[in-house]
């Protein structure tokens, strides 16, 4: 599998070598009936040399181009034509100057590659360092909260009242399940590893992921009506079934924790490039200054009326945002104007994964 | 005085022990506790406890050898539980012969329902020996004829395909149990399928479209993703 990667690699970069020469080789060709002179071919060939260091991968292919392009030059474009001549006055020092500038062309653009490389590398470390603030954030309130209720019933066992007792108790259990949310969600990250975003992805049948999202959904919000609407025929997508079904559960539940609502219509739709889940309430919507930013992550809600409040949106739907990237797909949000909330996103599919009617 | 299901819970946590201890006690159970696998071991021999919830990350030995051990010469229930949460330690667990598997963090609800869906499976296993599939399946609407080889929703005909039938009859056979994709196909398509589950998966999203009302939301036919499919329990 591997092997086929790097051989495709290799042919992709030999082949835009020869396509970019082709293209230079037939501009002098060009020039040369035109102005009948030669002084511009050398400067044509270090162009040609430096786009091909910039559209193939490392050093080698810049650098074999530019000793072509020297004995090119020489063999083609030179009196004698069609002939090896490196002793006509001035040229060895010509070429010996194409090779340098060539060489060091190549060298300066894979250099620039690499610190494009470096900045995308930071920009990810960013986006996890903000994804851990967020979450020890998240983490602390209700780890506070269980520590201190429980503290509260053991320590005062005898003076409580039993109904105080109770909701003391439920309290830890509420907290407990909201860490559950937590730590489900971090696990997801993990499952997209490392730097690359590769994630290992299966044929999925859409309506199994969504069902089984929902399923999960209702057992924790029992009382929410959710209707799920799905295309006539099969749709086999490729997909971690689990990362995208963590994505539809986040989704209901922001739905329910921030919209306040108790109806959620979930419509997957699809056409030949894509398919797209739309989650839609009638609930409370996005406010206008949270909706540019809503996928950044650590997204807190400082300046609202809810200081401190770890009601925030941050963690679960930059997770969401991660896991719908790495799909190669897509992800935005709007007020619908009927009121409510629309959050849609969508994951590549191929035509012939979808099956019969 | 009635008598109590006993259950072995195999875990070294103190305090996951300690509210198992509770619950189970609570809804009738005698339990039993073992913090080490070779404690484990010498309860389930010695004791034959009616059920065994077991955990997978012990401190003396890993769970899965506890359960390969136990399925060499009893078929007796085995609900693993365990923190490892990825789909496929869930397989395994499940193609090794474990008749569930939950996943830490769970409801106690959640717990005391797959306890009784194995034990109540174990007992009917038992008393029909063969596993020969007769009579009729049963949950609301929705009717398995394993005679006449038909599913009926609604008191009408599914029209099921030969091959629909026999996965809807196997998942029937195990309701309430979680059936992996390896073991439906070994059991549909024979051992020599390759090993791709895309087949099953087109014929459960067509029976689905036969048997559920919305296939997204199904009634009878669960799906556990990255894992599986769960029939629904029997009236």
């Amino acid at each position: 599998m591997k092997n086929i990667k790097i051989k495709n690699s290799i042919w992709k970069n030999c082949l835009v070598t020869i396509a970019i020469f082709a293209i230079a080789a037939g501009f002098c060709f060009l020039l040369q009936r035109v102005a009948s002179t030669d002084t511009h071919v050398p400067l044509i060939f270090v162009l040609a040399v430096l786009f091909i260091s910039r559209f193939t991968q490392g050093y080698v292919y810049g650098i074999a181009a530019s000793l072509l392009a020297v004995i090119g030059v020489n063999f083609v474009f030179t009196y004698p034509y069609f002939k090896f001549d490196f002793t006509i006055t001035g040229y060895p020092i010509t070429f010996l100057a194409m090779l340098a500038v060539a060489i060091s062309v190549s060298a300066l653009t894979t250099q620039i590659k690499k610190q494009e490389q470096i900045k995308l590398e930071i920009e990810k470390e960013k986006m996890r360092g903000n994804l851990l603030r967020a979450v020890s954030h998240d983490i602390r309130t209700p780890l506070t909260s269980i520590v201190g209720s429980a503290s509260a019933v053991i320590d005062n066992y005898e003076v409580l009242p039993d109904d105080k007792k109770l909701e003391l108790t439920k309290d830890i259990r509420d907290e407990a399940q909201w860490l559950i949310r937590i730590v489900e969600n971090l696990l997801s990250v993990t499952r997209i590893n490392g730097s690359s975003a590769n994630i290992s992805t299966n044929l999925e049948v859409v309506e199994e992921i969504a069902g089984s999202a929902v399923q999960k959904f209702l057992k924790r919000f029992p009382d929410v009506k959710v209707d799920v609407n799905i295309p006539g025929e099969v749709l086999l997508v490729p997909m971690d079934g689990i990362l995208i079904e963590q994505v539809i559960v986040n989704l209901l539940e922001n739905s329910v924790l921030h919209g306040e609502t108790d109806r959620i219509v979930m419509n997957i739709t699809n056409n030949e490039r894509e398919v797209i889940f739309a989650v839609e309430d009638d609930g409370r919507g996005i406010r206008p200054d949270v909706l540019p930013v809503m996928f950044e992550g650590g997204l807190h809600t400082e300046e609202s009326e809810e200081p401190d409040s770890r009601r925030n949106m941050g963690i679960g739907l930059s997770v969401c945002m991660s896991i719908v990237k790495a799909h190669k797909g897509d992800m935005k949000a709007e007020n619908r104007k009927e009121g409510g909330a629309s959050v849609k996103f969508s994951l590549p599919l191929k035509k012939e994964q979808i099956y019969g009617n | 005085m009635e008598i109590k299901d006993r259950i072995l819970v195999i875990e070294d946590d103190k305090s996951i022990r300690n509210f198992l201890r509770a619950i189970l006690e609570a809804n009738h159970y005698d339990v039993m506790m073992a913090n080490t696998g070779s404690e484990a071991y010498s309860l389930i021999t010695s004791q034959c406890p009616d059920l065994v919830i077991l955990d997978l990350g012990l401190p003396d030995m890993d769970g899965m050898k506890i359960l390969r051990n136990v399925r060499e010469w009893s078929a007796m229930p085995i609900v693993v539980v365990s923190a490892r949460s990825h789909e496929k330690d869930k397989v395994a667990a499940l193609d090794m012969g474990a008749d569930d598997y939950i996943t830490k963090p769970f409801g106690t609800s959640e717990l005391l329902a797959r306890i009784r869906t194995a034990i109540r499976h174990t007992r009917t296993a038992a008393a029909t020996p063969g596993l020969g599939q007769s009579g009729t399946f049963v949950s609301g609407n929705f009717t398995i004829d394993y005679d006449k080889h038909r599913v009926f929703v609604d008191g009408k005909d599914a029209n099921l395909t030969q091959n629909e039938f026999k996965i809807v009859a196997l998942l029937g056979k195990y309701a309430g149990r979680v059936m992996t994709y390896d073991y439906i196909m070994k059991e549909i398509w024979g051992p020599n399928m390759k090993n791709d589950n895309q087949i099953l998966r087109v014929n459960m999203a067509n029976i689905r479209r036969k048997i559920e009302k919305n296939p997204a939301q199904p009634q009878y036919i669960f799906t556990e993703a990255g894992v599986g499919y769960r029939m629904v329990e029997a009236d």
